[in-house]
C-alpha cells in the first residue's frame, strides 16, 4: 500500500527565501501485529484451576485491528546538535517515528525527551557555538551555493547592473530574494560588452540579517530580434567558464 | 489477567528441575526460569476484558470474567531475532457461516534494522518488527527496553543473552567509557537502578536456555570434580612426608630434652671398644 505523506513544513514567514516546491517523500506503510478475537469463547474454568482443554472452534479467530496500518504517531526529540531543515541545538522537535530514529536517533544527534535530558538541554539552546536564524538557513544557504543564476541583460541598450537584475533573475529561478538581501561586486558592471558574455561574478545574499551565502552569476545577452540572439546554450550551467573579475579584484569586495 | 493456572505442560516445564543435570541447577537460574516460561505474557494479540464478572447482554445471566490467552508460536529463528513479544498465531478463519473453515497463521511482518546499546556503546543489527522499534521509544532507548521488560515478553534468546550483557557491564562499571568519566558516571546514575532487583548470582545466570544453563552447569561440576579428583598416591605422599617431618622434629625435641638430663645410662655405649680387663 503505497501512500505519500509530505515532510513537516518548514516555518518559512521569517525567512525571505522560499524554494519553490515542497519536499515529496514515498512511504510505505509495513504491518505486523494484529489483534484478534476469538469468535467462541473458551468454556469456563474453575477459579484457580487449570485452563480447560481448547477446541478447533476456540481458534476461529476474527481479526479486530492491524496496528501497523494505524498511522504512527510523531515522536518528541530534543535535538544534541542543529540539523539542517530540523532545528537548532537544545530544540525540542517533533518528527516521524521512522525518520526520527534512522536519521536522528541513530545517528546521536537527538535524544528522547526525559526530564533528565530535558533538564541536561535546557541551558543548551543559549550557550551553544553557533546560532542560526531558523532552522532551514543554512540549507537554503547551501542550496543557494550550488546554484548558478543566469543574469539575462539586454544586448542593445545600455545597462549597469543593480541589485533589481539579480532579485529578476533569482525570481526566474524560483527564489524570492528581496533587493535588500543582495551585495553587488564591488566594481560595476556594464555593457552591453560582449566579452563578459557567459562569464561569471558573484553576489552575496544576506539570509535572515546572518547568514551570507556567495551565489554564483552568469551575464547572458538577449536581442528583440531573433537574428541577432546567441544561440540557446543546454544546460549552460555546466559547462565551464572564467570569471569577469580576476581573484585579486574579488578579494577587495 | 486470569487466575487461572498457565496450561499444565508450562507447569511440567518445572520438573525438568527435579532430575539429571535439571536438579544441580542454582535456584537462581530456576527464579530467571519461571520468569520466562511460566509468568505470564502481556496480552498483545488480543484486548483482555476488564473487571471480574459481566451480564449476559440476551438473558441478563451473570458470567465470570476469564481472560484465555490465545496461544503463540515461536519459531527457531526467532531466537536470534527480537520481536518485542510478538509470535505467530496459527488458527482458522471463517469467512462465512455456510463456508467451512481455512486454516491461517498471522505471522509478524520482520524487518532488519539498527538498534543501539548506550551501555555497551554498540549498534547492533537486528531483525525487529514494528512494535520492538515501539516499545524503544516508550521505553526511551534499547537498554530501558531490555532492563524494565520481564524475561516472558523479551522471550527470544537474543535479547535475554544482550539483557544478561547489559547487566554485567553495568556492575563493572561500564568499561566502555573509561576514557570519559563524566559520561560514564551519567549512564552509571541512569542505569544502576536496575541492579537493586538481582543478585550477582542471578545475573550470571540469566538469560540461558535450559539446555545452555545444563551445559554451563556440567562445566562447572568438571572443573570441581578436577580438581577433587587428584590421584591418591600424591595424597598419601603429602601425607607421608608430612608424618615425616612432624616425626623427625619429635626426634629432634627429644633429643634436646636428652642432652640437657645427664644420666649414666645414656652415657654407655654398647657398641664401643670393649674395656680390656
Amino acid at each position: 500500500m503505497w501512500t505519500q505523506f509530505t515532510r513537516p513544513l518548514l516555518l518559512l514567514e521569517k525567512i525571505y527565501l522560499l524554494k519553490e516546491g515542497i519536499q515529496i517523500i514515498n512511504y510505505q506503510q509495513i504491518r505486523t501485529t494484529f489483534i484478534l478475537k476469538r469468535r467462541t469463547s473458551p468454556p469456563l474454568h474453575k477459579k484457580g484451576g487449570p485452563i480447560k482443554r481448547l477446541k478447533s472452534k476456540h481458534y476461529v479467530y476474527d481479526l479486530v485491528q492491524d496496528t501497523d496500518i494505524v498511522r504512527q504517531p510523531n515522536i518528541d526529540l530534543i535535538l544534541t546538535r542543529y540539523v539542517e531543515g530540523i532545528g537548532n541545538k537544545g530544540e525540542k522537535v517533533s518528527v516521524r517515528p521512522d525518520y526520527a530514529y534512522n536519521q536522528l536517533l541513530l545517528p546521536g544527534l537527538a535524544v528522547y525527551v526525559t526530564p533528565e535530558n530535558s533538564e541536561k538541554y535546557k541551558n543548551e539552546k543559549s550557550t551553544s557555538e553557533i546560532q542560526y536564524s531558523s532552522r532551514s538557513a543554512q540549507m537554503i544557504a547551501n542550496i543557494l551555493s550550488n546554484k548558478t543564476i543566469s543574469v539575462v541583460m539586454n544586448k542593445e541598450n545600455p545597462w549597469s547592473l543593480k541589485p533589481w537584475h539579480i532579485t529578476t533573475s533569482f525570481r526566474k529561478c524560483g527564489y524570492h530574494v528581496p533587493e535588500n538581501c543582495i551585495t553587488m561586486p564591488a566594481k560595476s558592471i556594464q555593457g552591453p560588452n560582449m566579452d563578459i558574455e557567459s562569464k561569471e561574478f558573484f553576489v552575496t545574499v544576506t539570509i535572515n540579517n546572518t547568514e551570507r551565502v556567495k551565489v554564483r552569476c552568469r551575464i547572458h545577452h538577449w536581442s528583440t530580434s531573433i537574428v541577432d540572439r546567441i544561440p540557446y546554450e543546454y544546460e549552460f550551467w555546466k559547462k565551464p567558464t572564467s570569471p569577469i573579475f580576476s581573484r585579486d579584484e574579488n578579494k577587495n569586495m | 489477567m486470569s487466575s487461572a493456572l498457565k496450561t499444565t505442560a508450562a507447569i511440567k516445564q518445572l520438573f525438568k528441575f527435579e532430575k539429571g543435570f535439571g536438579a544441580y541447577l542454582p535456584e537462581a537460574y530456576k527464579k530467571f526460569y519461571i520468569e520466562w516460561q511460566v509468568k505470564e505474557p502481556v496480552a498483545i494479540h488480543y484486548i483482555p476484558e476488564e473487571g471480574r464478572y459481566k451480564r449476559d447482554e440476551v438473558t441478563g445471566e451473570i458470567i465470570p470474567i476469564q481472560n484465555v490467552p490465545i496461544p503463540l508460536k515461536f519459531p527457531e529463528e526467532h531466537n536470534a531475532h527480537i520481536w518485542g513479544g510478538e509470535g505467530v498465531v496459527q488458527g482458522f478463519k471463517k469467512h462465512d457461516k455456510f463456508i467451512r473453515r481455512v486454516p491461517h497463521f498471522w505471522i509478524p511482518v520482520l524487518r532488519r534494522s539498527v538498534v543501539y546499546s548506550e551501555v555497551l556503546d554498540k549498534h547492533i543489527s537486528v531483525v525487529v518488527t514494528n512494535r520492538t522499534i515501539n516499545m524503544i521509544h516508550s521505553n526511551y532507548g534499547f537498554d530501558h527496553y531490555l532492563l524494565k521488560t520481564p524475561a516472558c515478553d523479551l522471550k527470544s534468546l537474543l535479547a535475554l543473552g544482550l539483557k544478561r550483557l547489559v547487566l554485567q557491564e553495568i556492575t563493572k562499571g561500564c568499561p566502555v567509557y573509561t576514557n570519559n568519566p563524566i559520561k560514564q558516571m551519567e549512564i552509571l546514575n541512569q542505569y544502576k537502578q536496575y541492579l537493586s532487583s538481582y543478585t550477582p548470582e542471578e545475573i550470571e545466570w540469566y538469560g540461558y536456555s535450559f539446555d545452555e544453563a545444563c551445559n554451563k552447569m556440567k562445566k562447572i561440576l568438571d572443573e570441581r570434580d578436577k580438581a577433587n579428583k587428584a590421584p591418591l598416591k600424591h595424597l598419601y605422599r603429602t601425607k607421608l612426608v608430612e608424618k615425616l617431618k612432624t616425626a623427625q622434629i619429635e626426634a629432634a625435641n627429644q633429643k634436646i630434652e636428652s642432652s640437657s638430663s645427664t644420666s649414666w645410662i645414656q652415657n654407655i655405649n654398647p657398641f664401643g671398644r670393649k674395656h680390656e680387663a
